[in-house]
């Protein structure tokens, strides 16, 4: 299917990658399936770009890159209605922002797909060990910010 | 706001399939039981605020230029390899 995005133009997307997140992200809950977007081979950022409104989309990343001993606890009732059968079934992002030089992961938030059948959740860790904002890159030069 | 007045072991019914339990109370603190189908989320409301606010300061990121330098620290970190099969899976299932 062909996606309109703002950041990229439109996108032409196969509809078996599709991600859906049945209750959306939190504070999103009205915006259900995305895209996982590349930009280039080798890098480490994507973004989820919403296929139902072209402006919005979020950097992701694998946590495991940058946190060596990160784990999500996931319940039994969250398992099940992702119909993930097994946790090696799991994918896990974790949204990225930035404030000022510094870009920072979401680890409290952390997104989980199901590989297989592509429904995914934001689910909302309680250990306190995992932050909303936690430092991955320091930028070393001042990256021109299209937005505030 | 709805205000009800509940004691221990009492409990409150939101719409059909939704209860909440006074379970203790122990000085200031009340531990309250959720009984909740598995598709309604439950959340401190703390916590969920601050996952939301970050959620909508990540997606005002229109910064194109950041895949263009994430691409050196990507080349740096990953040697080129494709991330998005093979990595170890940081999900474990939670007991209790």
């Amino acid at each position: 299917m062909n996606v309109e995005t703002t950041r990229f133009g439109p996108v032409e997307v196969d509809d078996d990658r599709i991600i859906t997140f049945p209750a959306g992200l939190l504070g999103f809950a009205h915006y259900k399936r995305y895209a996982l977007l590349q930009p280039d081979e080798e890098g480490v950022f994507y973004w989820l770009q919403s296929v139902d409104t072209p402006e919005l989309a979020f950097v992701v990343t694998d946590p495991c890159l940058w946190v060596a001993d990160y784990q999500a606890a996931i319940r039994s009732e969250q398992m099940e209605e992702l119909e993930l059968n097994r946790i090696e079934e799991a994918q896990v992002f974790v949204i990225v922002n930035k404030y000022d030089r510094t870009l920072t992961a979401n680890l409290q938030g952390p997104l989980v797909v199901n590989i297989h059948n592509r429904h995914a959740m934001q689910l909302v860790l309680a250990e306190k060990r995992w932050t909303t904002r936690h430092a991955i890159v320091e930028l070393a030069q001042p990256v021109h910010a299209a937005s505030a | 706001m709805l205000v009800l007045s509940r004691q221990r072991d009492e409990t409150i019914m939101i719409g059909d399939a939704i209860e909440l339990t006074v379970v203790d109370i122990r000085g200031d603190k009340v531990r309250i039981g959720i009984e909740a189908p598995p598709h309604v989320p439950v959340h401190r409301k703390e916590v969920y605020e601050a996952i939301r606010r970050e959620n909508e300061h990540a997606c005002a990121l229109t910064d194109r230029a950041l895949h263009d330098l994430a691409h050196d620290i990507g080349a740096d970190r990953s040697g080129g390899k494709s991330k998005l099969e093979g990595t170890a899976t940081p999900v474990r299932r939670e007991t209790a």
